[in-house]
């Protein structure tokens, strides 16, 4: 995979926001080598869609949603957001833009300050840009709270730590919300959360999309989470896109080994699916320092063949709505080795 | 696999006597209290269970159930605050009044514990091999040369490449799966009969979680080692336990071999559970069934079933009265639920709710049984 090219972008017209061939590198210590984090990635966001951003840890989703943001700002590769170029802007323009992207992250409890009540925390927006008399500010704060389940009167004056991980999400989402952004960028918003309390987030992100007409971009590593929640996923691999496509599809078709790889690492709750008899996971996530030739999922591939190493796969539309970017593409119902050693290849 | 090099450790021969049939931890009434200035903490109110060798039991729930605190009691890794009561045996020997200098000699050799969070539990200036090392040092006499040796060949065993140059690495080196099968190796270095994995593998992503859990159950069936695998994640149990346990609010809610417990679940808050994971079968969109509020506070736990208060099942006696845990058809199957999932009574209770709009303790109902979130959920 590990694949570059923009044939799964939609017309300009129709997005709100465009990634083209975004590139972020980080300097490694002072060897003068280079962490290739995001290298050539293009996506784009529907205004009312929820885009998903999927892969391990290490594959740069995270870092793809910050860059969008110019935080910091992408080595190279542009960022259209409503036909404006991120980077072209000048600070005070950029700092105005901003006000219409958001982000929420992944650990509810470190992302607030702990010295602050959480009716400052939820009106700071609202209290920089000036939105409203004192009074306007604070019916605005508690009908927010309201929406995302928190009780204004008893809760407004407290203070993170009193709140349970849930509920410091909760506050988060009421902060990135209050400002009326028109798209937020949700980090891992579930990962450190229970099955029971994640369930309950999930719910509320919907919810709120639907009330305020938002458009999210969808990081997280559980493809089941990111299915449920998206309109349109992107499979990421070592800073690539290995597959798009809408999430039914891509569940029932994955075709990209990768994607195979992925959705068969998810747990079940099933007795009667053995873990032993779906695909395995072979090794870890190579270095971003030194990336592999060609293909990025090669040296994990079970599939892989000389052209992978020598020759990077372009995204080509496979079927209707689904790109691929690979040489050799699963064909539909085709499997890979399982973990306890049967299957059609050799691993 | 024998390590001693020099004759057996004096920490082995106590158990040269121990009888090999009969279960390997049989646990009675197990209560467990932290004082705090708020009071009294009932964390583990009255769980039993017993373990055969060789099996595997899964404990789940939320966060703040009690299950880590449970594992904790068993092998005595309490904090001073902590007030135990009840009955731990060990293949017959009781252990459940025992901690620090007593438990020292079960700690490595019978019994280890695989926490969740590898960077954490791992010593950041140590390096590896002496890590892996130290229990073996300390409950084998055996040589240096040889006890590195053995975590070499521990670390290959738990598939960690070049094991080799890693020995002289320090933790900030690894990924977090590497640190986690460390962990792992650390833990089965004296050849533990039974293994905790508390969470092992919550700080992970998923293909690295797949990959620690296929370990962890690789290691067990090769050991013939019991486990205790505790998670909040039914997902991480299907399949790979033999029998479970669901706790809520520090007790066992219910108790099931694996697959009755999916295929015929009967307490309210398993089916709340079972519900609120997103499936990949389901289209996009679906709205997930979340079980609304949180779990009660475990200082003043309320009178009747702990649950009561965010199942949809409620009637007016799960509010003053307290259900037993009862035996279910299937042997070795238990709930504790007056109108429990699948039965008569459990249908003619949803109905009940479902038709007044809400539950004996007030909380929302719709159709499908699905609990409304309503604004406010404190």
């Amino acid at each position: 995979m590990a694949g570059t090219g923009t044939a799964h972008l939609r017309p300009p017209g129709e997005t709100i926001l465009r990634v083209e061939d975004l590139v972020v590198e980080f300097p490694a210590g002072r060897s003068g080598l280079k962490v290739h984090a995001v290298s050539n990635i293009s996506l784009d966001v529907k205004e009312g869609e929820t885009l998903g951003l999927v892969g391990e840890s290490g594959c740069g989703k995270s870092t793809t949603g910050k860059a969008i943001m110019q935080l910091p700002p992408p080595k190279s590769g542009q960022v259209l957001f409503e036909g404006h170029d991120m980077a072209k802007l000048s600070g005070e323009e950029q700092r105005r833009t901003r006000t219409a992207m958001k982000m929420i992250f992944q650990d509810p409890i470190s992302s607030l300050n702990p010295r602050r009540k959480v009716e400052d925390i939820i009106a700071e927006g609202l209290r920089i840009w000036k939105v409203g008399t004192p009074q306007e500010q604070q019916k605005k704060i508690d009908d927010m709270m309201l929406a995302v389940g928190l009780d204004p009167v008893l809760q407004r004056g407290r203070r993170p730590h009193q709140f349970s991980g849930g509920q410091c999400q909760r506050i988060s989402i009421a902060r990135a919300v209050i400002t009326e952004p028109k798209l937020i960028i949700c980090d891992e918003p579930v990962s450190a959360l229970d099955v029971s309390v994640q369930a309950q987030i999930l719910n509320l992100l919907e919810e709120m999309k639907t009330r305020y007409g938002l458009t999210l971009i969808f990081i997280a590593h559980d493809l089941a989470v990111v299915k449920n929640v998206s309109d349109r996923v992107v499979v990421m691999y070592l800073g690539k896109i290995c597959e798009v496509g809408s999430p039914d599809v891509i569940y029932q078709q994955p075709s990209h080994p990768y994607t195979r790889v992925l959705l068969d690492a998810i747990p079940i709750p099933d007795p009667s699916i053995r873990p032993e008899a779906r695909a395995k996971v072979i090794g870890e996530i190579p270095s971003p320092v030194a990336p592999p030739s060609g293909c990025r999922f090669r040296t994990r591939c079970p599939k892989a063949q000389s052209k992978c190493a020598d020759e990077e796969p372009k995204i080509k539309e496979i079927h209707s709505g689904q790109f691929v970017a690979c040489h050799f593409p699963l064909a539909p119902g085709e499997t890979l080795p399982t973990r306890n050693g049967s299957g059609p290849l050799a691993s | 696999m024998s390590r001693r090099k020099r004759g057996a450790a004096p920490g082995s021969e106590r158990f040269a006597d121990a009888p090999l049939d009969g279960s390997l931890l049989e646990v009675t009434d197990v209560k467990t209290q932290f004082k705090t200035p708020r009071g009294l903490v009932h964390a583990v109110d009255g769980v039993s269970f017993s373990l055969e060798r060789g099996k595997t039991i899964g404990i789940v729930g939320e966060s703040g159930c009690g299950k880590s605190v449970l594992s904790r009691s068993i092998m005595g890794l309490l904090p001073r605050n902590a007030v135990r009561h009840g009955s731990v045996t060990f293949e017959g020997r009781e252990i459940g009044k025992s901690t620090g200098n007593s438990m020292r000699q079960y700690w490595g050799t019978q019994m280890a514990m695989v926490f969740q969070d590898p960077m954490t539990s791992l010593n950041p200036v140590m390096r590896i091999g002496n890590q892996i090392m130290e229990s073996l040092r300390f409950h084998f006499d055996v040589t240096k040369d040889y006890a590195e040796e053995t975590a070499l060949a521990l670390l290959n065993s738990v598939g960690i490449p070049e094991a080799e140059r890693r020995l002289r690495e320090y933790p900030h080196q690894l990924s977090g799966g590497m640190r986690q099968r460390v962990m792992i190796a650390i833990a089965l270095a004296c050849g533990p009969k039974l293994l905790f994995a508390d969470e092992p593998t919550t700080a992970l992503d998923v293909t690295v979680q797949a990959q620690i859990l296929d370990l962890l159950q690789e290691q067990q069936r090769e050991r013939f080692m019991a486990m205790v695998l505790v998670t909040h994640d039914l997902g991480v149990v299907a399949g790979r336990t033999d029998d479970i346990a669901v706790m809520y609010a520090g007790r066992v809610v219910e108790r099931a071999p694996t697959r009755s417990l999916f295929e015929q679940t009967r307490h309210p808050y398993t089916e709340a559970l079972l519900k609120s994971i997103p499936k990949l079968g389901q289209p996009s969109h679906s709205k997930l069934d979340a079980i609304a509020g949180r779990p009660p506070d475990l200082v003043k736990p309320p009178r009747g079933c702990k649950f009561a208060a965010r199942c949809p099942y409620a009637q007016p006696k799960c509010i003053t009265d307290e259900p037993e845990l009862v035996d279910a058809e299937t042997p070795g199957h238990a709930f504790r639920c007056f109108f429990p999932v699948g039965s008569q009574a459990g249908a003619e209770a949803l109905a009940r709710n479902l038709s007044a709009g809400e539950t004996a303790t007030g909380l929302p109902v719709r159709k499908e049984g699905e609990a409304v979130l309503t604004g406010v959920t404190v």
